[in-house]
């Protein structure tokens, strides 16, 4: 191959760590700046002394700590359910044989194409009866519900194609059929279930119309409400905007980072058949 | 192949659980959505049960409804041309890299932030010359001058300045869907096509493409279904402004529910989106069902 | 072993599950009990029982969630005050943005759970929650401690339907032009425009410069949409044009809404506002003004606070919108009778919620007057301005108010939802294109036909 050719696509790889990095590059500037610095409109200028008390007053301002709590608490419990009830449902999709797996398939993926601002007041009237609006179950409940149909599509593409003697062995042995999904199953769905954590992740934890409308207590209110306030209304100080978007999504590029190696490995695993 | 015969009271412990919370949370609210769809309804006084009224009044009396649909068909057919893309792209990232899905984590790199930070970034792109836009900015310097626009409130170019965002965020997320599925595809095959004296673009022609063809209906009917669900990411931008110009069937939905009190009209919306997802996506499915048929 | 644990924990995931979907599916039969059985550690549960000295929570929900706001530390105070003199009652503030608590609020209304004090808008905004029986009737409670007397004359009506007070508002505020006087000294300005030509000629010298003569931020079409009817007011020759529409005496397309219509267009060809108005916030659009880049800003006299906590403090005046075409009377206003507070008429803790916000409402002035933000109180307020060190340019719209001789109420105040809709987004349309005034004024009438309740 030419030396000529070679170069052409490693800049063809190159312009896309540019044009998809620059966001991260950008807001982290962007919280490290002045007003003016910010409204003179460059691509690329550094700031001429990095504003860290844009971090300080966005920390005092927009109470963080606690809006960070109540969002790891409802993501984390969401992502244990998802992915604990959308594996036993793949299981029984991809593995057992029965009538009714391809339609319960379908009304799954059916769940992609409902848009979630239509059952916004369904939704609240089935809270309201329930009894539980203003309480995190009203977020995580729905929350699992909408992630289910994805989970389910890659996690039960994945299964399809574990190799049927590693069941059948476990059977022969005596095992039932809870401790081969237990111990047999879960442990080498692992990789689609780290894409599945992380497509869960950033959904759950960039939403928040939800957050917004069955959530009134200040101390159970979620990081995005509290990013989307924030940047909506105090607009007096556009770096402390800056320093309040960076702290609300570090968590999520924290998570990518650590995750990130795995995600291509379960994304559709299952898929080629090779 | 399934294996497992088990009873039906194992397969009732398993799928159960998820089935139930799914159907009460996302299947029962939007059939009463649908039915809504029926009502004259503010959301707040009494409902009036009208039949099929809305969806008259939607095919034949709204302005808004027809070029909104539009704009949502083509804000899927932007999306969905983007991935024969990022398969070539993926193909070559696979050949030429070791390590190639360090590249690809990254290019996902902003489909991990939220809307508000995306759209705060591209209004900055996007932002008139006298509010510092950086874009403008960039064409003056470039000497370029005449190219400069309003970019999200010129009617005309306003639609496609959003598409333009969209594109951008969810390339690296179509490209990682096609990188796993090309990096799936046994290592053997390439080698015994090599023997026979095919490479290169040869050997994606006869062994890529006919592999990749149930990833790329993955990417596909993600790609369709997103982009007519399409709803933050105009909403930060432009709220369907100006004057109807960037409205699309989600945000339509929501103004039409929400703002204007057409509860049932809005609902009315909702039904009909549903109903063009499922049809397209049934579509596509079926094309895809006898290309896949044809090459194996 | 393991096994069995699995089964187990299953299975009672599942007998919760179903309890729920019962709850849900089943609309509010027997799932009501069985919820609130298991929810009885939420604080709705634990004041329900008990005698005087219960446990009592009241959500009000506000839209001051700007801590930088003399509003924001308003409400928080008055709060604290009355939580320390009331032990045993608990106000559990829900803080919102206007557009999210907008949502929200119809969202909770369609389930019939609004909280127990909420926010609504005058007039016809707040039509539908009256007409669903959604607000409590506040004529008792305003006759407590003098209450009632406190409003300005006339104000409350704006908040009553068939003789029943429904919600109290905080603060009633005029449309007026706020300039900034340095800008038009730098550009010799001498005066401020008192017809709409000498309003035209302002713009053109200003954009000549390089200047910005309007701040707007259009993204939210109301603002548009309240400097237009401004317009109206003139060329119809005095208030009542809406009214007279509703009435049947007019359409939209009478020669005064064509005018008005016209002179609108002529200031977006004259470049009045700022490049790209369409894709600007309202908060963005008011920080043009504050931030000194732009001459004049044409809005509520709810901001004069605002200005003077900015860096053009000091430098701000303002002025009557002028006539147009030689019509109309400068002392008529675009008037903005605020957002107000209502009650849940099915709150749980109703003679509570009522005593705290008789309590808030009658201690509100006083709060806003030491906050410095006491222009555009609905409410008399006893103190001098000047002494209590209020700015030039409050003291000044405090004299604007006392020549106010009448005006209208912004369209969406005045029209149902429907209508407003369509002018909002009508009149954000001339923003972006030329448009023949004619068929805007058609546009309007179709929509308020196809509306007529």
């Amino acid at each position: 191959m030419s030396k000529l050719k070679k170069g052409v696509v490693y800049l063809l790889f190159a312009i896309p760590v540019v044009t998809q990095l620059y966001p991260l590059l950008w807001l982290l500037l962007y919280s490290l700046k002045t007003n003016e610095e910010i409204l003179s409109g460059s691509f690329f200028s550094l700031p001429k002394s990095p504003m860290w008390q844009n971090y300080q007053q966005a920390y005092q301002l927009g109470s963080y700590p606690k809006y960070l709590a109540n969002s790891v608490l409802v993501t984390g419990a969401t992502m244990i359910c998802v992915i604990l009830l959308s594996s036993m449902v793949a299981y029984a999709i991809s593995r057992f044989r029965w009538k009714y797996g391809g339609l319960v398939m379908t009304v799954f993926l059916m769940g992609m194409m409902i848009p979630m601002q239509a059952t916004l007041l369904p939704l609240m009237v089935i809270f309201k009866n329930m009894g539980i609006l203003n309480t995190h179950l009203s977020l995580i409940l729905p929350y699992i519900a909408f992630s289910t149909p994805i989970s389910v599509f890659i996690l039960s593409g994945f299964m399809k194609s574990i190799p049927h003697e590693i069941e059948e062995s476990a059977y022969i042995d005596g095992a039932s059929i809870y401790r081969i999904f237990r111990s047999v199953i879960l442990p080498v769905s692992v990789p689609p279930m780290m894409t599945v954590c992380i497509l869960t992740f950033i959904t759950i934890w960039n939403e928040y119309i939800l957050a917004a409308t069955f959530i009134s207590s200040e101390r159970l209110k979620t990081l995005p409400f509290g990013v989307y306030t924030f940047v909506s209304q105090y607009s007096v100080n556009y770096g402390n905007i800056g320093a309040f978007l960076v702290m609300g999504a570090l968590p999520v590029i924290l998570i990518y980072f650590f995750l990130s190696g795995q995600i291509t490995k379960g994304m559709v695993a299952g898929a080629v058949k090779g | 192949m399934k294996v497992l015969k088990v009873p039906a009271r194992t397969i009732a412990v398993f799928v159960l659980p998820c089935l139930l919370l799914y159907v009460c949370l996302v299947f029962v609210p939007i059939l009463v959505s649908f039915y809504s769809g029926l009502l004259k309804w503010d959301g707040i006084t009494t409902a009036k049960f009208v039949g099929l009224a809305n969806f008259g009044d939607m095919f034949w009396n709204d302005p808004v409804f027809w070029p909104s649909v539009r704009r949502t068909l083509l804000y899927a057919l932007a999306s969905m041309l983007e991935i024969p893309l990022c398969l070539g792209m993926a193909i070559l990232l696979h050949r030429y890299l070791k390590r190639g899905n360090t590249l690809a984590s990254i290019y996902f790199t902003p489909v991990i932030l939220s809307v508000v930070i995306i759209g705060q970034l591209w209004k900055t792109i996007y932002n008139p010359t006298s509010m510092g836009g950086m874009l403008n900015g960039l064409l003056i310097s470039l000497g370029l001058d005449n190219w400069t626009h309003n970019w999200l409130t010129e009617p005309k170019i306003a639609m496609y300045s959003i598409y333009f965002v969209s594109l951008w965020q969810y390339f690296g997320y179509h490209l990682l869907i096609q990188f796993t599925g090309v990096s799936n595809i046994p290592e053997e095959l390439y080698e015994a096509a090599k023997i026979d004296g095919a490479d290169g673009l040869k050997a994606d022609r006869y062994i890529t493409l006919p592999l990749i063809i149930p990833i790329f209906k993955i990417s596909i009917v993600l790609a369709f279904i997103g982009s007519l669900q399409a709803f933050d990411m105009v909403m930060v931008m432009t709220a369907g402004g100006p004057a109807h110009a960037t409205d699309v069937i989600s945000t339509h939905m929501y103004n039409s529910s929400f703002l204007s009190l057409k509860y049932g009209y809005g609902s009315a919306l909702a039904t009909f989106l549903v109903i063009l997802c499922l049809t397209f996506t049934v579509a596509i499915n079926f094309v895809f069902n006898k290309l896949e048929k044809k090459y194996s | 072993m393991v096994n069995r644990k699995v089964k187990k924990s299953a299975a009672l995931l599942l007998t919760v599950l179903m309890a729920l979907s019962l709850a849900a599916c089943g609309g509010n039969g027997g799932g009501k009990e069985n919820a609130a059985a298991e929810n009885t550690g939420s604080n709705n549960g634990a004041a329900k029982s008990g005698d005087s000295e219960k446990k009592v929570t009241i959500t009000f929900q506000n839209i001051y969630p700007d801590p930088t706001t003399p509003s924001h530390k308003m409400i928080n105070e008055l709060v604290k005050e009355y939580e320390t003199a009331n032990p045993n009652i608990k106000i559990e503030l829900d803080t919102l943005n206007t557009d999210q608590q907008k949502i929200k609020l119809k969202t909770q209304a369609a389930s019939k759970e609004i909280p127990d004090i909420t926010i609504v808008n005058p007039a016809a905004q707040m039509k539908p929650f009256v007409d669903a029986g959604l607000l409590a009737p506040l004529n008792d409670m305003l006759d407590q401690n003098g209450l009632k007397d406190t409003y300005q004359s006339g104000l409350l009506d704006y908040y009553s339907f068939d003789g029943n007070v429904y919600a109290l508002p905080d603060g009633n505020n005029i449309e007026v032009v706020y300039y900034n006087k340095e800008i038009f000294e730098q550009n010799g300005i001498k005066d401020t425009p008192k017809t709409f030509d000498e309003f035209l000629d302002v713009v053109k010298t200003l954009k000549a410069k390089g200047i910005t003569p309007l701040a707007i931020g259009e993204k939210d079409s109301w603002t548009g949409s309240f400097l237009f009817m401004n317009i109206v007011l003139r060329t119809n020759g005095g208030p009542g044009f809406l009214q007279d529409v509703m009435d049947g005496k007019k359409t939209f397309e009478d020669p005064a809404f064509v005018e008005a219509v016209d002179a609108f267009q002529e200031l977006v060809q004259a470049g009045a506002f700022p490049d790209g108005a369409t894709s600007i916030d309202a908060t963005a659009g008011g920080n043009i003004f504050k931030s000194g880049q732009a001459a004049m800003w044409v809005i509520g006299s709810w901001e004069t606070g605002a200005i003077d906590a900015s860096s053009v403090a000091g430098k701000v005046g303002a002025f009557q919108f002028p006539t147009v075409n030689g019509k109309g009377d400068p002392n008529e206003f675009m008037l903005a009778p605020g957002s107000a507070f209502a009650v849940s008429a099915n709150s749980e803790h109703l003679q509570e919620t009522k005593d705290f916000l008789n309590f808030f409402t009658l201690n509100l002035p006083k709060k806003q007057f030491e906050l410095k933000n006491a222009v555009g109180l609905g409410q008399k307020v006893d103190g001098d301005l000047k002494a209590a060190g209020y700015s030039d340019l409050a003291i000044q719209i405090a004299e604007l108010f006392n020549n106010v001789k009448g005006g209208d109420l912004a369209f969406d105040n005045t029209m149902n939802p429907a209508t407003a809709q369509v002018h909002l987004s009508s009149i954000q349309n001339l923003f972006v294109q030329k448009v023949d005034s004619a068929q805007v004024a058609k546009e309007h009438q179709t929509a308020f036909e196809a509306n007529k309740e």
